[in-house]
């Protein structure tokens, strides 16, 4: 009986959130302009033939062509295509790097509310500790610990993000520990696992889901500005970030080279901002 | 309120202490040393005599015990690649940082009440949506590219701010020449910041607009104007002062990268340097420092939090 009533819960959430879309269409445009985004970065290099990595001493800094849509930078390489290569690992490094600061934070923050007490005080210190260390300054001493391999700067940018989620997820958690379908299933001699995940955590998703959307752009912003600093992502493999990283030298001679990288993050987290907020007000009951 | 003074205090030493061990060992149990240690021209008998120097010869929590002991002190190390003690380069550069960032709070406190204050009246009209695409452009555009965009057009094409530093090399010192420096870096830096201050203003606005007192105060008769200044927004700013903890740290990150964009010599830019040179009694001391000034906000914000609402002061 119970487990209907559960069940039943998210379902209404997602029929509700439709219905709230179809009166407000505008809410879908950020949509399709990410999923263009997207399958640009994807496909893009199959279509648009020039070698993001070719370097030509001969034809440096030149402005937009037939050949080269939106030029060439300092080496030569051509502009457009590191864009959509680029764009390929500065989207794959913000959602991975948003998965890892969920994954951990509603392990913590769910763990910490749902036992409460002694691992709640431990766990919750924790997360104290990773909210006062500015997020910046952590990157800094990780990369400069174990360098900046992809996988680290990934793991780097999650670690700084999953404190925030993990105090949402507890406040959650410690709030529906009490509530009579958590009771009931504990009567019933369901686990803490079973609890925690087939029970709670859908009441969680929701706010789940709008804080992750939030951060994939927070994740985005974060390695374009490491990258920028020279201490993300290393060339010769390009992305937004590391495209600004010598484009500042060149200010005088060739503006659009710092232009171009920097409105495609922009827009991008533009968009991400904009599904997030969306999903907040769909998903929200009061609203 | 003496105890919760106490709880509070004791909290804040906890975390610190617990950023130290987490910062400690994170960077010396990495693989590869310092950076001096790298170096292929030395000696093998050289290299031992530099370890016993920087005391890595002995086992990592030896080696924490008498950082922490000495850090406790005011002595913070030596820098191993300027050999300068890192307590006086955190001094030197802590003036730089802190000009930018107050300047940015000032910036971002200001228009991010004012534009929450403009939202939340007008709720869901169109200052409303004009306030609310501002901050989540605030949100979106990378700031350190809205300081090289900022640089190519104040500086490289209308020539009227300068690009780079905080003051004019070889000037004597002045105010203006000070403010024209700071402009730009301070304006980019409040921009991805308001969006905070903003969203807090306009959500604490509505629900005090909400509350029975305010309705009271409708009846009597007041003016819109009279409810605004003398009921709603004094209980509207207690939450607006409550995310200043928060604001410190984004503060703290933003400032290392726009350092960098606009050449500051700041905590942010001696952070970088040394993570570039792997100094990492540098980088150890710049997140100490970094940590406690959170720590501390946070705990007068508290204070002042609890100070203007007893409610607080019985949890």
């Amino acid at each position: 009986m119970t487990s209907t009533i559960i069940e039943t819960t998210p379902k209404k959430a997602s029929s509700r959130a439709w219905r709230k879309l179809r009166k407000d269409p505008a809410g879908i445009i950020p949509i399709i302009i990410l999923i263009l985004l997207i399958s640009m970065v994807i496909i893009g290099p199959f279509l648009y033939k020039q070698n993001p990595q070719k370097t030509n001493a001969l034809a440096t800094l030149e402005s937009p062509s037939a050949e080269h849509w939106l030029g060439t930078d300092e080496l030569g390489r051509d502009v457009f295509a590191r864009i959509l290569v680029g764009g390929r690992v500065s989207l794959a490094v913000g959602l991975l790097s948003m998965l890892v600061g969920l994954t951990l934070g509603t392990i913590v923050g769910g763990s910490a509310g749902y036992f409460g007490g002694r691992t709640e005080a431990v766990l919750m210190r924790l997360v104290d500790m990773f909210m006062a260390i500015p997020s910046f300054f952590l990157i800094l001493v990780i990369v400069t610990s174990f360098g900046n391999h992809p996988a680290i700067v990934i793991m780097t940018v999650g670690l700084a993000f999953w404190a925030q989620m993990a105090r949402v997820v507890f406040a959650e958690f410690a709030k529906f520990k009490k509530s009579d379908f958590v009771e009931a299933s504990q009567a019933l001699g369901g686990s803490h696992t079973r609890i925690m995940v087939r029970h709670i955590f859908p009441q969680v998703l929701p706010q789940a889901i709008v804080l992750a959307t939030l951060g994939v752009g927070w994740s985005i912003l974060t390695e374009a500005a490491l990258s920028y600093l020279g201490l993300g992502i290393q060339p010769p493999l390009a992305s937004w970030g590391n495209m600004l990283q010598n484009a500042q030298q060149y200010l005088f001679l060739k503006p659009t080279l710092a232009i171009w990288p920097g409105l495609f993050i922009a827009l991008t987290v533009l968009m991400f901002n904009l599904i997030g907020n969306t999903l907040r007000d769909v998903f929200d009951p009061r609203s | 309120m003496f105890v919760f003074i106490v709880r509070r205090m004791l909290q804040g030493v906890l975390v610190l202490f617990l950023i130290s061990i987490f910062t400690f060992f994170l960077v010396n149990l990495a693989p590869g040393g310092p950076s001096s240690l790298v170096d292929f021209q030395s000696t093998a008998a050289q290299r031992d005599a530099r370890l016993k120097q920087y005391g890595l010869d002995k086992p990592v929590h030896e080696r924490y015990v008498s950082w922490l002991s000495s850090a406790i002190k005011g002595d913070l190390g030596t820098s191993i690649n300027q050999g300068l003690p890192v307590g006086s380069l955190l001094a030197q550069r802590l003036a730089t940082t802190l000009q930018l960032a107050l300047a940015a709070l000032l910036l971002a406190s200001i228009f991010g009440v004012l534009l929450g204050v403009a939202a939340a009246l007008n709720n869901n009209r169109w200052p409303d949506h004009f306030v609310s695409t501002i901050s989540t452009l605030g949100m979106s555009i990378p700031n350190f590219w809205l300081g090289i965009v900022a640089i190519i057009f104040f500086s490289v094409q209308m020539r009227w701010l300068p690009a780079s530093g905080s003051y004019t090399i070889g000037k004597s010192f002045s105010l203006a020449d000070r403010l024209e420096h700071l402009i730009l870096p301070a304006s980019v830096l409040a921009f991805s910041l308001m969006p905070n201050v903003v969203r807090v203003t306009r959500s604490a606005l509505l629900e005090v607009k909400a509350t029975d007192y305010v309705r009271t105060a409708r009846a009597k008769g007041l003016t819109n104007r009279m409810i605004l200044w003398k009921h709603t927004f004094k209980n509207a700013l207690v939450p607006v002062i409550a995310i200043l903890g928060l604001i410190t740290t984004v503060l703290f990150s933003g400032s290392v990268v726009i350092e960098s964009v606009f050449g500051w010599a700041g905590l942010g830019r001696l952070a970088i340097e040394a993570a570039n040179g792997r100094d990492y009694p540098v980088i150890l001391g710049v997140t100490m420092l970094a940590g406690t000034i959170v720590v501390v906000v946070n705990l007068l914000v508290d204070l002042l939090y609890a100070a203007v609402d007893p409610r607080i002061r019985h949890d």
